[in-house]
């Protein structure tokens, strides 16, 4: 601490929660990846016990729909950075179906979690009951018990995870979809020489409905007079292999720039790998495995795919193993998948006065929203137990979630279209311009689809409809009761919440850069950051660390104390740079100090962290000129040594700036 | 004596325009000491008011180095000095004469501070400290006033000075300096310390 006549900084914090990693396209793609991808594990069973042997037809189809469906997100996201369902739909048709959409999400998040968690446990279950003869243990494995148990140390395991932060999340997806990856090149080479020796026995095209796959139709015949509507039924039910594409619009916001290129390519991605997975595994399962042998793999299939391709028994156990390994993993990764999901939704929800602000308190050493992902990890327990490791019922269940969300999402999307035009990067194809209005004929088709889906699910999946509504009944009205409250309380713009990490001196801050290149940017007005959107724009977030420094006033000499949090200017300052970072897809360094001469705190600042460049926003009262000045001098004031070069950089309002390189 | 008489020190105006001018080239410092000669240098004691101190200083200077009329550098000074502190923390003042906005493109005036053909300094050491108006907290030690050509090219030159002086004036310096018996010996200190 400096006291006596100066003008120096005398404390120092770091927002570290607000010092934003984004990821690549590749990372992205892993995230959502770890569920949608992870469905190949148990689609093809319960869509089997819904339709009979015509099942892997009706994966492939909703596989290729996929791509209309990620198409849908793409746009919906190139509107706005912090996206999602909730968004999108409070922009088209208001808070209230908002709330009902996103209560539909939850459940689906709430039963990705469960039933990925609990198929990974039938998995296990059955490699370790087939292993178990080999080391000469007479040990049979209850299969539900086994998967529950399984399941609740999986969810567990993710939860503290996830309570650690997303950064190590994140990692663990990108190898989990490598090794599926491989995974999936050495099964399709044993299938493929399999179908080569023993031939191929292409799925029926029949429908066959269970009693169970037809639910309350189960009396009528509907489905057999009318093709298209039995059509819609099996459609229906291999829906839940579009779970997790929501997750696309949460990790937007953490997609590094340039946002919606990267978006295409995640979207791309994500779409070739889960079609091509989840549909070949659905064929060469009803293909290669026969049907009695099939009928005992049908919650562990691909187990059973491993056990009949053509190859010695020991390497059909090696391969089974391969399968559970990696099937366990990418289970448990769409379980974290859900989890991150899930906070990213409820985290709209908190910022929108939806959720009370309690459940954004962050976590005191991981900065991470704990309270929200206890709440989602609680849930999926209850739901474990209660299902009682049984895949079938859990994925009946499932689609609601899904269907529905997507069903309020493609409605929105649709009427954005007319209600904001412009501001999208991106549009969903096939747009015919008559009498001057654009008509989303491709985006009206794909609401139209999931609408019908949508219907016919809840005639025909009971457990989807009577759990789904009342799931999203209560969730609806949790929503609405926080919602009043917070009303009760005054409406309150969205602030941002951050951990602080206090240093000893300005260049302690070095510790927390690793770039080689430093541009300090200086902030003040929460409505004048038009200096950091142009530094953001042209900056090269490979090599530069872009350290934003907001300046804390205490006028005196004698002034000092620490910043122990944030109060409502620098919360609103800091809000509004976390936007820009997010926006522009670009990692920032946010820093404040407290000090008695801005100017003095720049100078000091820019010259502790090795900035070339001091970008500022221009001064109506004081002019560009006059702030340089002041600049100048402070900077020679603290400098140590004349040689380094510095630019400083005044930019106005419209864009216009002055440089001034020293 | 002033600083590269006769010719521009910059070919690039620095100006408020989109894209940006910037000020490219080796950076050029002017030596403080090249600037100062005994007769510009005074050992005030006891300090006078700020403002009558600048006053003194400008008419010595224009009268020194045959800069005409003070009245319109007087004007100039005291208008910088109502806006942001020329103070800095070490003790050091640096009033001086602020750069005219214009729009881009438009022709230099036809003022004594645009005909200006370099920097004019003049120094004051301060024994007994001097109170700031504006800085109420800070005793000023060491006064350098200085005039500069008010032209958009030359205003790189002038943040540029402005840098230099500031990083000069340090704390040790100005100790010293205000031991100093005669302008001479402050002259000579001011030497030592820019080699």
């Amino acid at each position: 601490m400096v006291r006596g006549p100066s003008r120096r900084v005398t404390d120092v914090v770091v927002l570290s929660t607000a010092m934003l990693t984004f990821i690549s396209f590749w990372r992205a793609a892993a995230i959502v990846l770890c569920d949608m991808a992870s469905t190949a594990w148990y689609i093809g069973g319960i869509a089997e016990q819904a339709m009979g042997r015509a099942a892997p037809w009706f994966i492939l189809a909703v596989m290729a729909f996929s791509a209309c469906v990620l198409a849908l997100y793409v746009e919906g996201s190139s509107m706005f950075v912090r996206g999602g369902v909730y968004k999108v739909v409070k922009e088209a048709m208001g808070g209230t179906l908002a709330k009902v959409s996103v209560s539909a999400l939850m459940f689906d998040y709430v039963l990705t979690g469960a039933i990925s968690s609990v198929s990974a446990g039938q998995y296990v279950t059955g490699l370790l009951n087939s292993l178990f003869p080999y080391v000469r243990i007479d040990w049979h494995l209850a299969p539900a018990l086994f998967s529950c148990l399984f399941a609740l140390v999986a969810v567990l395991y993710f939860w503290r995870l996830n309570i650690i932060g997303i950064e190590e999340s994140s990692d663990k997806a990108v190898k989990i979809i490598l090794a599926t990856a491989v995974m999936g090149i050495v099964m399709t080479g044993f299938c493929l020489w399999t179908v080569h020796q023993r031939g191929f026995s292409w799925p029926s095209g029949e429908l066959s409905f269970s009693k169970e796959g037809l639910g309350w139709l189960a009396g009528a015949d509907w489905h057999r007079r009318i093709g298209a509507f039995g059509i819609l039924i099996a459609f229906g039910h291999a829906f839940l292999g579009l779970s997790g594409l929501e997750t696309l619009a949460q990790v937007h916001r953490e997609m590094e720039a340039p946002k919606v290129p990267n978006l295409k390519k995640t979207a791309l991605i994500v779409f070739l790998f889960a079609a091509l997975l989840t549909s070949s595994v659905s064929f060469f399962a009803v293909g290669i495995i026969p049907d009695d042998v099939r009928a005992k793999y049908i919650d562990n299939l691909f187990s059973g795919l491993a056990m009949s391709v053509a190859a010695p028994h020991g390497v059909q156990i090696v391969l089974q193993a391969l399968v559970v390994l990696v099937g366990a993993a990418i289970l448990c990764g769409a379980v974290n998948t859900a989890i991150v999901g899930s906070n990213g939704v409820m985290n709209r929800l908190a910022e929108d006065g939806i959720l009370p602000d309690w459940f954004r308190y962050l976590h005191h050493r991981y900065g991470t929203t704990h309270r929200m992902i206890n709440l989602v990890v609680g849930l999926q327990i209850l739901t474990i137990i209660l299902c009682r490791g049984d895949v079938y019922l859990l994925g009946e269940a499932y689609a609601f979630g899904i269907i529905w969300s997507l069903v309020f999402n493609a409605a929105s999307i649709v009427i954005l279209r007319f209600k904001v035009r412009g501001n999208r990067e991106w549009t969903v194809p096939l747009n015919v311009k008559a009498g001057g209005v654009q008509v989303p004929i491709g985006l009206t088709a794909v609401f139209l689809v999931l609408l019908s889906v949508g219907l016919v699910n809840l005639a025909t999946k009971r457990v989807a409809t009577v759990f789904g509504i009342a799931f999203t009944v209560v969730f609806f009205l949790m929503f609405l009761i926080a919602e009043r409250l917070n009303r009760g309380r005054g409406k309150m713009e969205h602030r941002e919440k951050v951990n602080l990490i206090n240093e000893e001196t300005v260049e302690d801050v070095l510790k927390h850069i690793d770039k080689p290149n430093r541009v300090l940017v200086a902030v003040r007005d929460p409505n004048g950051l038009h200096h950091l959107a142009k530094t953001l724009e042209s900056l090269d977030d490979e090599t530069t660390e872009l350290v934003v420094l907001y300046c804390k006033i205490q006028h005196g000499m004698s002034f000092g104390g620490d910043i122990v949090s944030l109060g409502p200017e620098e919360e609103h300052v800091f809000t509004r740079v976390i936007e820009a970072a997010e926006k522009a897809g670009k990692t920032v360094t946010p820093l404040m100090v407290l000090s008695n001469d801005p100017f003095y705190a720049i100078a000091q600042s820019a010259q502790a962290v090795g900035a070339g460049e001091v970008v500022l926003g221009a001064s109506g009262r004081i002019g560009l000129e006059v702030q340089l000045e002041r600049l100048a001098m402070t900077w020679g004031a603290l400098q140590k040594s004349d040689a380094t070069p510095v630019t400083f950089r005044v930019v106005q309002k419209g864009g216009a700036e002055m440089v001034a390189e020293l | 004596m002033p600083a590269e008489k006769g010719k521009p020190t910059r070919e690039m105006p620095a100006t408020k325009t989109t894209p940006p001018v910037k000020t490219p080239g080796p950076r050029k410092t002017v030596r403080v000491a090249s600037l100062l000669s005994e007769d510009v240098i005074s050992i005030v004691s006891p300090a006078p008011e700020k403002a009558a101190l600048i006053e003194s200083m400008v008419r010595g200077l224009c009268e020194k180095k045959g800069l005409g009329d003070p009245q319109p550098f007087l004007a100039k000074v005291f208008e910088r000095e109502k806006k942001i502190s020329t103070t800095l923390d070490t003790g050091l003042s640096l009033p001086h004469n602020p750069r005219t906005e214009r729009e881009p493109g438009s022709p230099a005036g036809t003022d004594p501070l645009s005909a200006l053909t370099g920097i004019f300094a003049s120094l004051a050491v301060i024994p007994g400290g001097m109170a700031d108006p504006n800085e109420k907290d800070i005793p000023i030690s060491v006064m350098f006033l200085f005039l500069s050509p008010d032209r958009s090219e030359f205003f790189p030159v002038h943040l540029q000075f402005l840098r230099s002086v500031a990083g000069l004036f340090k704390p040790a310096l100005i100790a010293e300096l205000v031991k100093a018996p005669t302008p001479a010996a402050v002259l000579e200190m001011i030497r030592k310390a820019e080699k």
